[in-house]
């Protein structure tokens, strides 16, 4: 049998650049496990994730870090939340499905989502070319987020600090959500 | 046209899409007698007023959630957004 050595590839070939005060990279590192409240249980399903991860559950629209800063709760919607941790193996799902127990309902999608970080002090200029959220620091404050679109691609767009916003998108159009924030980015650099 | 989202706040009507006349919640009871005359008046009977109107619409590329959006049809002024959800538990539905 042939002895197949096969190793996962980053989306964007660990794409790191930078533009006239704005920083551009890919983040590769991270796992992503989605998290659906069973109707009718949700405040049972916040309990137990809330007991599982030492992290209290936002509110919609907004994400919570844990102390160490490795795992980042994103509420999406009131039944939804991410789980976006840092994590080695191809078995993340089970390892949070585990910890909740059948509390909620949970699906890998950690190859499903590319991510983008972007920041420096002409971040928030170069965003406001293609994300339709008011990002001004009153309307959006650190650990915000929103799931909006950008050049009609779904975007979620999460605050992490002063001038750094997390974008994710879609890994399928991956180049294509590069090639429009890069873009962006030059309309104002 | 901004709709703003009673858990999200102020969004651009472009993140949402447009399915009608906020009727089609009140589902007919299957079991009644003139069931199939009351599914008929469902499925394909609407009012077309001018002025305000309810309808629904669904936060697509949002938080995925369907929303009760209270417009003016003649001025596309919106009076009010509620969950859809928040509707139909007040309209009796268990959850």
């Amino acid at each position: 049998m042939v002895d197949l050595n096969l190793k996962a590839e980053p989306f964007l070939g660990h794409y790191s650049k930078g533009f006239k005060g704005v920083d551009l990279r890919e983040i590769d590192d991270n796992s992503l496990v989605s998290l659906a409240l069973p109707l009718g249980e949700e405040s049972k399903a916040i309990k137990a994730i809330e007991a599982a991860f030492g992290i209290p559950v936002p509110d919609v629209g907004h994400s919570a870090l844990a102390k160490n800063g490795a795992m980042r709760l994103l509420r999406l919607g009131r039944d939804q939340l991410f789980v976006v941790f840092l994590y080695e193996g191809m078995d993340s799902e089970p390892y949070i499905a585990d910890k909740l127990a059948g509390a909620v309902y949970s699906t890998d999608q950690s190859h499903v989502w590319v991510t983008l970080e972007i920041s420096g002090p002409s971040a928030r200029a170069a965003l406001e070319r293609i994300c339709p959220i008011d990002l001004n620091p009153d309307a959006f404050a650190i650990h915000q987020l929103a799931r909006t679109n950008m050049e009609h691609l779904g975007t979620i767009i999460i605050r992490t600090a002063p001038d750094t916003y997390l974008l994710m998108s879609a890994s399928s159009s991956a180049g294509s959500f590069l090639h429009a924030v890069e873009t962006s980015i030059e309309n104002v650099a | 046209m901004i709709i703003n989202h009673p858990l999200l706040g102020p969004r651009d009507a472009a993140e949402f899409v447009y399915l009608g006349d906020a009727a089609l919640i009140d589902r007919p009871d299957p079991s009644v007698a003139d069931a199939a005359e009351k599914f008929h008046e469902y499925g394909y009977l609407r009012d077309n007023p001018a002025g305000e109107h309810q309808e629904l619409w669904y936060h697509e590329q949002g938080d995925r959630s369907w929303l009760v959006v209270t417009r003016n049809t003649l001025s596309h002024e919106i009076s009010k957004v509620e969950l859809a959800r928040d509707v139909a538990v007040a309209r009796g539905r268990g959850r």
